[in-house]
């Protein structure tokens, strides 16, 4: 099918709606609303809006539309490209879109879905499944729910939901939004993946309902959006081929996709997401390994080997450079209680952190192909940390999250000297085989230049983040031309210039790097046919052109 | 010397629920993992192995056939051997009834210089094994130590009191309980945790211990539980929306006189 009609709700009074009014208001008792994680700074905003169901989030769609203000759409904020930070217009907080609304077992795909409203943070989600129990949702189900509810609980099964972009505050709408991904994502892949159905509003206040599997694109990538006064609008979807490597830049296009793929993804730029379908993965013993190595050639290699070994499929491989673990150890010196670990050894060149299969009850493990690989990289399991129970899976994951908050607490404090500073924190990605090349092209152009700088992130998917920290403004300027250096490497490789954070509106400039000004225009006309007057999320990811006020131009 | 370091398996109750109409914990989901306490015991048996090459730690624990893994963490960490005792008609055992089935358990191994216990278990949190233990066996006891140091046939403890730390000793063969020691808790290598599963784990039952079935399980406690149930929760309190101030103000005055504090 390639045609999908909206759905009417019902409409509240907008006067009903909680909503905090004036941006000196708004300043003064709800500043966390006009910033995320990018620490981007706002452009104002006249409203704020807290609403509690679709019939309100309608009502401040329609009068939104009526007064041609935008709306910027606020999840849970822990974005890092500024795409919840407000360009003028309203902001839309979904923190009250807090629900679990549904379990069920599909017997198609032999696996349990859950369908929970899109402020449910990744890590209240895989709580409830984790204890097999959902707040309130009991009072709220119907007979049929609560049936399945109780299957579930009687599975035996361990079940999680597995996207993991590391900050698990996030939401599940942001993640959707954002087509989220992170480690886990080389076993896993990225949000998409796991995403069954939508429930998507867009700026007419009509709901479009897209379950994956129902509507498809056309062989010359058309669409057609049907309203409920029975008005036609086709999308003609963008030409482009979509890199070889995991990808969040620019809308998902492809003959013959699933509709729900373009919204996944997309940012923001058509609607904003009310509920969401996804699909629930059985729980697997494994054993997270933080391996020291002498350098981070020898890294590369071990990642190279451990990605060639057929008999396993890690979760993650995660990388740090001999920057990266040197900050962590003067952190711990500092703040002992901010990591949760041993002192890092003083003689580690690079670390790999990495997950594997393991059963903690079985007498007799095999890994001395593990032991003879690490060697064979000039490391030892010796000099390796590793656990598997619950609590130390848990622990290594703080361990993990600790250096970027580490990396923005330093931007943060140099922030009160430069307040034009930022972080420059790549999120290229190139294909298998590129990884050495890339990694030698980064390191020739950082050697000498006189940047600080730490190297961390996703090298399975050949995904590190280079994260550069600038000491002032003239370390900006040489750390933007630096980045964009290596955006057109990766290009140039076939990879992305965004891999999982998103543009928003930090990495627009690098867009016309992986897109022609054709493609552009392409993604535009998408965005056009789907909320005609520019209402939505003004700024992120493409510079439209309105005479919408707080549209930014 | 032979330092034996006695442990138990426990629910990670931070996850534990209570259901208020059974009495029962609720441990869907729960995992099971060696009690902190006992790891600290661990810790300082690894302190004093680190310093004096002749020590032998010998870890052992009363549980289900499950409780194996609590073993293997202690496995993994350093110690030389361990010792599980499993049998069905340990059930239900309390405190003095588990305390006996040690010390009974402990006089089959060919001699302990020191017995090291955790304060107690998170699950139970009734602190009275380790004590009936040493009483059990007739010998002296330190409880709450945070440090050991070997000084020959004498062990000098470093132990917390109401009022901060004190340094006493005793003479060995003695038994030490330990209160929470390293801020961070041991992370093994790959390595370790392989080298684990090579170790020994001796596996008893009732029938290897001089102790008649009465003594043994519910049948040989003393106490009995009768009753488990969580704290009163307090009513929450009420919230206003602070969207509107003077609607929530004028609330606030409202309830104020309504409750006659003003």
């Amino acid at each position: 099918m390639h045609e999908i009609t909206c759905q009417k709700v019902p409409e509240a009074a907008f006067d009903s709606v909680r909503r905090v009014e004036g941006l000196e208001e708004i300043i003064a008792n709800y500043a966390p609303y006009l910033a995320d994680e990018s620490r981007l700074p706002h452009q104002g905003a006249d409203f704020l809006f807290f609403p509690n169901n679709e019939a309100e989030l309608a009502a401040i769609m329609r009068e939104m539309g009526k007064r041609g203000l935008t709306v910027t759409t606020a999840g849970a904020r822990t974005g890092l490209v500024g795409g919840s930070v407000p360009a003028g217009g309203a902001v839309v907080a979904m923190d009250r879109f807090d629900k679990t609304l549904g379990i069920r077992f599909d017997e198609e795909s032999g696996e349990w879905r859950v369908l929970a409203e899109a402020a449910v943070t990744l890590r209240d989600l895989n709580d409830w499944t984790n204890k097999k129990s959902f707040p309130g949702l009991t009072s709220r189900a119907d007979e049929a729910t609560l049936a399945q509810f109780e299957k579930f609980k009687e599975d035996p099964g361990s079940y999680f939901y597995p996207p993991d972009p590391t900050e698990m505050s996030a939401s599940l709408g942001g993640t959707v939004a954002t087509n989220a991904s992170g480690a886990a994502s080389y076993k896993y892949k990225a949000t998409r993946n796991w995403i069954r159905r939508l429930r998507v509003m867009l700026a007419s206040g009509e709901v479009l309902d897209i379950p994956r599997g129902k509507y498809f694109a056309t062989d010359d990538l058309t669409f057609t959006v049907i309203d409920t006064a029975g008005n036609r609008t086709q999308l003609k979807l963008p030409t482009y081929i979509m890199p070889e490597t995991k990808n969040t830049a620019g809308l998902f296009a492809a003959p013959g996709m699933d509709m729900i793929d373009l919204f996944i993804g997309s940012e923001g730029l058509f609607g904003v997401i009310t509920e969401i379908e996804v699909a629930l993965a059985q729980q697997h013993e494994s054993v997270s390994v933080v391996q020291f190595l002498p350098s981070d050639e020898a890294a590369l290699d071990f990642v190279i080997a451990l990605r060639e070994e057929a008999a396993i499929r890690p979760e993650f491989i995660e990388f740090y450079d001999v920057n990266a673990l040197k900050l962590l150890r003067d952190r711990q010196v500092e703040t002992p209680s901010f990591i949760d670990m041993p002192p890092i050894p003083e003689d580690a060149g690079a670390a790999i952190f990495y997950d594997i299969a393991f059963t903690g009850a079985d007498p007799k493990p095999d890994y001395a192909w593990l032991r003879e690989m690490t060697e064979r990289c000039g490391a030892s399991l010796d000099n390796s940390w590793a656990g598997y129970e619950r609590r130390d899976l848990a622990r290594f994951r703080h361990f993990r999250h600790a250096l970027p908050e580490t990396v923005n607490g330093i931007i943060g404090e140099r922030k009160k000297t430069y307040p034009g500073l930022h972080k420059l924190g790549t999120d290229l990605a190139v294909p298998d085989g590129c990884l050495k090349d890339i990694w030698h092209f980064y390191r020739s152009k950082l050697d000498g230049a006189g940047l600080e700088y730490v190297v961390f992130g996703h090298i399975a998917n050949n995904h590190v983040h280079i994260n550069l920290l600038p000491r002032d403004m003239d370390d900006l300027a040489k750390g933007l031309a630096m980045y964009v250096e290596f955006a057109k490497k990766a290009i140039e490789m076939h990879g992305t210039v965004s891999a999982e954070h998103g543009i928003g509106k930090m990495k627009k400039k690098f867009l016309p790097v992986m897109f022609t000004p054709q493609h552009l225009e392409e993604m535009k006309a998408v965005k056009l046919a789907l909320d005609p007057a520019a209402m939505f999320n003004p700024g992120d990811i493409l510079d439209m052109e309105t005479n919408r006020e707080g549209a930014a131009q | 010397m032979r330092v034996l370091v006695c442990v138990k398996q426990v629910p990670e109750v931070t996850n534990v629920q209570v259901n208020p109409e059974t009495g029962t914990l609720n441990r869907d989901g729960v995992a099971s993992i060696l009690n902190p306490f006992c790891e600290y015991a661990m810790d300082l048996a690894l302190d004093l192995k680190a310093t004096n090459e002749d020590v032998e730690i010998v870890v052992l624990t009363m549980g289900p056939p499950q409780a194996r893994m609590a073993l293997m963490r202690c496995l993994e960490m350093g110690a030389d051997r361990a010792i599980l005792v499993t049998d069905r008609k340990f059930a239900g055992a309390d405190t003095w009834a588990t305390a006996l089935t040690i010390a009974k358990m402990v006089e089959k191994l060919d001699g302990v210089d020191l017995v090291l216990v955790g304060k107690h278990a998170i699950d139970g949190d009734t602190a009275q094994v380790g004590p009936m233990l040493a009483e059990i066996m007739n010998i002296p006891q330190i409880t709450y130590a945070v440090g050991l140091e070997l000084d020959g046939r004498r062990i000098r403890v470093r132990r917390e009191n109401e009022g901060g730390y004190e340094t006493v000793q005793m003479r060995l063969p003695g038994l030490v309980s330990v209160n929470k020691g390293a801020a961070t808790r041991k992370v093994c290598s790959f390595q370790e945790i392989l080298e684990a599963r090579g170790k020994e784990i001796l596996t008893m039952t009732g029938d290897d211990l001089d102790l008649d079935d009465s003594e043994l399980g519910l049948q040989g406690s003393l106490t009995q539980v009768v009753k488990v149930f969580p704290p009163t929760v307090k009513e929450p309190g009420r919230v206003l929306d602070g969207g509107n101030a003077p609607m929530a103000a004028k609330e606030v005055a409202a309830l104020l006189h309504e409750k006659h504090f003003v």
